[in-house]
């Protein structure tokens, strides 16, 4: 019981640190972070639920070792230095804390809507679930408001997080195929967008997206 | 109907992914790049028939059901190959035009691949796989969106892959929710299946809370995927700066897989929330206003066809949305029918006028309509498949698209306290062909722009004109003989009714 709200805490402020650190290089890090607590959370509900051993397994492939490698190769390739967002350190964190809080109070207090059955309303599903849902917006929050392409694509990441997160109390039983299909697609997301983003970079010279302002309407 | 385990549920995805695995080991030389390619797509395009013809009278499945045909999916998986190997053939020519061979090469594994995912779509019964395999749509699709890799196509492919992958994220928890809404109630059957999901739900035994939440985050995801707005922006940029072929076959089947998607996940919860329905109504208006009156600002002529194609995918979701608003009614089995009846026709006419704009484009370079005109003397097959497109795509009579929306302005009619929709959905109409109008006069009437004078503009190769000509000859065949599609239409449109609770 403890352990899981401690590690649900640690995995908002990974969030956190992968959304504010401007050095892209160590944002990969918190990610690869934030992935190795999630895999801790995936073993401890594995304990109830033997299934989620197989989550744990693609976790720790695709999430620890794949994801970061590809974000490092390609950043590598890039830039170091993330492009300064429209909004500065303090006013960020500000807004993402606000965020963190009011969304975790509105889904932690209303689990009841969100639950497929009573199970699920209890501790320790329930912070599950409210974290699972405050990361996920967390991640929308960074893909809306950064301007670089390599930071949005870590958002993406932190979105998709969220998203598997909230597996382990909605769907535990889940076939593997399901589970291996899902993780794969994210996998080749994450390097084609990356791959495409090393394109833009050669082209324009930077990956900021308020260049790419020639198609609208 | 009859439930047979058959092969051919797995083959008509298979194929087309061997083919463009033996592409890609073996696609060096053009002989055995466009041969692979073609051999490849006529034998789906033969199994999607068989199937297409078995799906009249059973259901075929495979896998314990995982994969499962019945005569909607039928239907889109026809479709989709016929639009298929009508891109393939105009792509010889087309993309010839590349000078490097791995291009060439990549282009025609990736269209394989792109075509077996979107026909994986139509086969599974996986609520999840489905979810999987609508995101690989987008994953096989985006390097071809940025075939040309120039600012514009590589802007575009970014801004596709991101706003798609982040929209189909909310699809994910939807399919997840709906999943494990069903799992305490499935009594032994797989809650994966979506037919097991459908029988729970017409028993009402899923939450309703459940159901409020899934749907919502399912019309996000795959309304995304479907270009419904205001989750459009992405469509305009992707279909105007991928290859013709590649713009056809987005326009013309992929966004259509998104809305087989919705339609098989969400129909069947419109009895337990009439709420639902008259929400994807408003959507629907919504996406055919602004797509309507999007066309006018535009340019050139790619983006004027995929904001055309927003406000068409307006009309069916619209036809979709009418036939849970009433359960049982005549606008009931009028939306869903007209729904699936414009599917069919804005296929076959998006796919024509993208290949026409790609024929344009092929032998001016230019893609601005007002730097194009006096085409028509140039290119006259070119400019009659185009006009017969614009005229079929507005309603106007003997021609398809007139038939469709006809019906979809009845559904609204037949339909209590919805006469609304059918006043804006003919205003849209009268202004989508002010629209045709207008752009088909430019470019084939109006005096030629300073950059065509210089031009020696001829006619495009046969190979190209010949499946424009195919396509504009089923644009006059449905237009005079709807019927013939009538038995079709009709089981496909009982497939989504049977889960309403309508029949």
């Amino acid at each position: 019981m403890g352990i899981i709200s401690t590690l649900s805490l640690s995995l908002v402020i990974t969030t956190l640190a992968i959304i504010e650190f401007r050095n892209l290089k160590y944002s990969a890090y918190a990610y690869c972070l934030q992935a190795i607590l999630m895999c801790s959370i995936f073993f401890i509900f594995a304990g109830e639920n033997p299934n989620l051993y197989y989550w744990l397994t693609t976790a720790i492939i695709t999430k620890v070792i794949i994801i970061p490698t590809l974000l490092l190769r390609y950043i590598k390739k890039t830039v170091l230095q993330e492009i300064p967002p429209p909004i500065g350190y303090i006013l960020s964190t500000l807004i993402a804390c606000i965020i963190m809080i009011v969304f975790y109070n509105i889904t932690h207090t209303n689990v009841n809507f969100i639950a497929p059955d009573i199970k699920a309303t209890m501790e320790p599903f329930r912070t599950n679930l409210a974290v699972s849902f405050t990361i996920f917006v967390l991640g929308l929050y960074c893909i809306l408001i950064r301007r670089d392409a390599i930071k949005t694509v870590h958002g993406l990441c932190i979105l998709e997080n969220g998203v598997h997160l909230s597996l382990v109390s909605l769907a535990p039983t889940l076939a593997e195929t399901a589970i291996i299909g899902i993780v794969t697609d994210v996998v080749i997301a994450v390097y084609l967008l990356l791959y495409v983003i090393y394109g833009i970079y050669r082209e324009f010279g930077s990956t900021d997206t308020y260049q790419l302002k020639n198609l609208r309407w | 109907m009859p439930e047979v385990t058959s092969s051919y549920c797995f083959l008509i995805f298979a194929v087309p992914a061997f083919a463009s695995l033996l592409i890609l080991m073996f696609g060096r030389t053009i002989l055995f790049r466009e041969l692979l390619a073609l051999i490849g797509m006529f034998a789906t395009f033969i199994i999607s028939i068989k199937v297409f013809l078995e799906t009249q009278s059973k259901v075929l499945t495979a896998f314990n059901a995982h994969l499962r045909m019945d005569s909607l999916s039928g239907l889109v998986c026809f479709l989709i190959s016929l639009i298929g190997i009508t891109v393939i053939i105009y792509s010889f020519k087309y993309i010839q035009r590349e000078k490097s061979d791995k291009k060439i090469k990549s282009f025609y594994w990736q269209v394989m691949i792109f075509l077996s995912t979107m026909l994986f779509a139509t086969a599974t019964n996986n609520i999840i796989m489905l979810w999987v395999i609508i995101e690989a749509t987008t994953l096989a699709s985006a390097i071809l969106v940025a075939f040309y890799w120039n600012r514009d196509a590589l802007e575009a492919s970014y801004k596709y892959l991101m706003l798609l992958t982040v929209g189909i994220s909310f699809a994910l928890f939807g399919s997840v929710l709906l999943y494990s809404g069903t799992a305490p109630y499935a009594s032994g059957r797989d809650p994966l299946q979506i037919t097991v999901i459908a029988s729970v739900a017409k028993a009402g035994l899923i939450p309703k809370n459940i159901i409020l939440l899934a749907v919502s985050f399912l019309i996000v995801g795959f309304g995304t995927k479907a270009g419904i707005a205001p989750f459009h922006p992405w469509l305009p940029d992707a279909h105007a700066e991928a290859p013709a072929p590649i713009s056809a076959l987005l326009s013309g089947v992929m966004i259509k897989v998104g809305i087989y998607a919705l339609v098989r996940t969400i129909a069947m919860f419109y009895s337990s929330f009439s709420i639902i329905s008259l929400f994807i109504v408003i959507l629907g208006i919504f996406t055919m206003i602004i797509g309507a009156f999007m066309m006018f600002v535009q340019e050139d002529l790619k983006r004027f066809l995929a904001y055309s194609s927003v406000s068409q995918m307006g009309y069916i979701v619209m036809g979709f949305g009418l036939c849970g608003i009433t359960a049982g009614g005549d606008g009931a089995y009028l939306g869903m029918y007209g729904s699936l009846f414009h599917f069919v026709n804005h296929s076959i006419i998006k796919a024509l006028l993208f290949l026409c704009a790609g024929a344009i484009a092929y032998r001016t370079g230019i893609r601005r309509i007002y730097e194009l005109g006096g085409l028509r003397a140039k290119m006259p097959v070119t400019a009659f498949c185009f006009f017969v497109a614009g005229l079929a795509i507005s309603g106007i009579p003997f021609l398809n698209g007139f038939m469709s929306k006809f019906t979809l302005f009845l559904a609204g009619a037949e339909t209590p306290g919805m006469m609304w929709t059918t006043v804006i959905a003919i205003i849209c109409s009268i202004v989508t062909l002010a629209g045709f109008v207008y752009v088909s006069y430019k470019i084939f009437m109006g005096p030629p722009g300073d950059k065509l004078k210089d031009l020696n503009i001829t006619e495009v190769p046969v190979s190209m004109w010949a499946p424009m000509l195919l396509l504009c000859l089923l644009c006059f065949l449905l237009g005079i003989y709807p019927q013939l599609v009538y038995p079709v239409l009709d089981k496909a449109t009982n497939v989504i009714l049977v889960n309403i609770g309508n029949l």
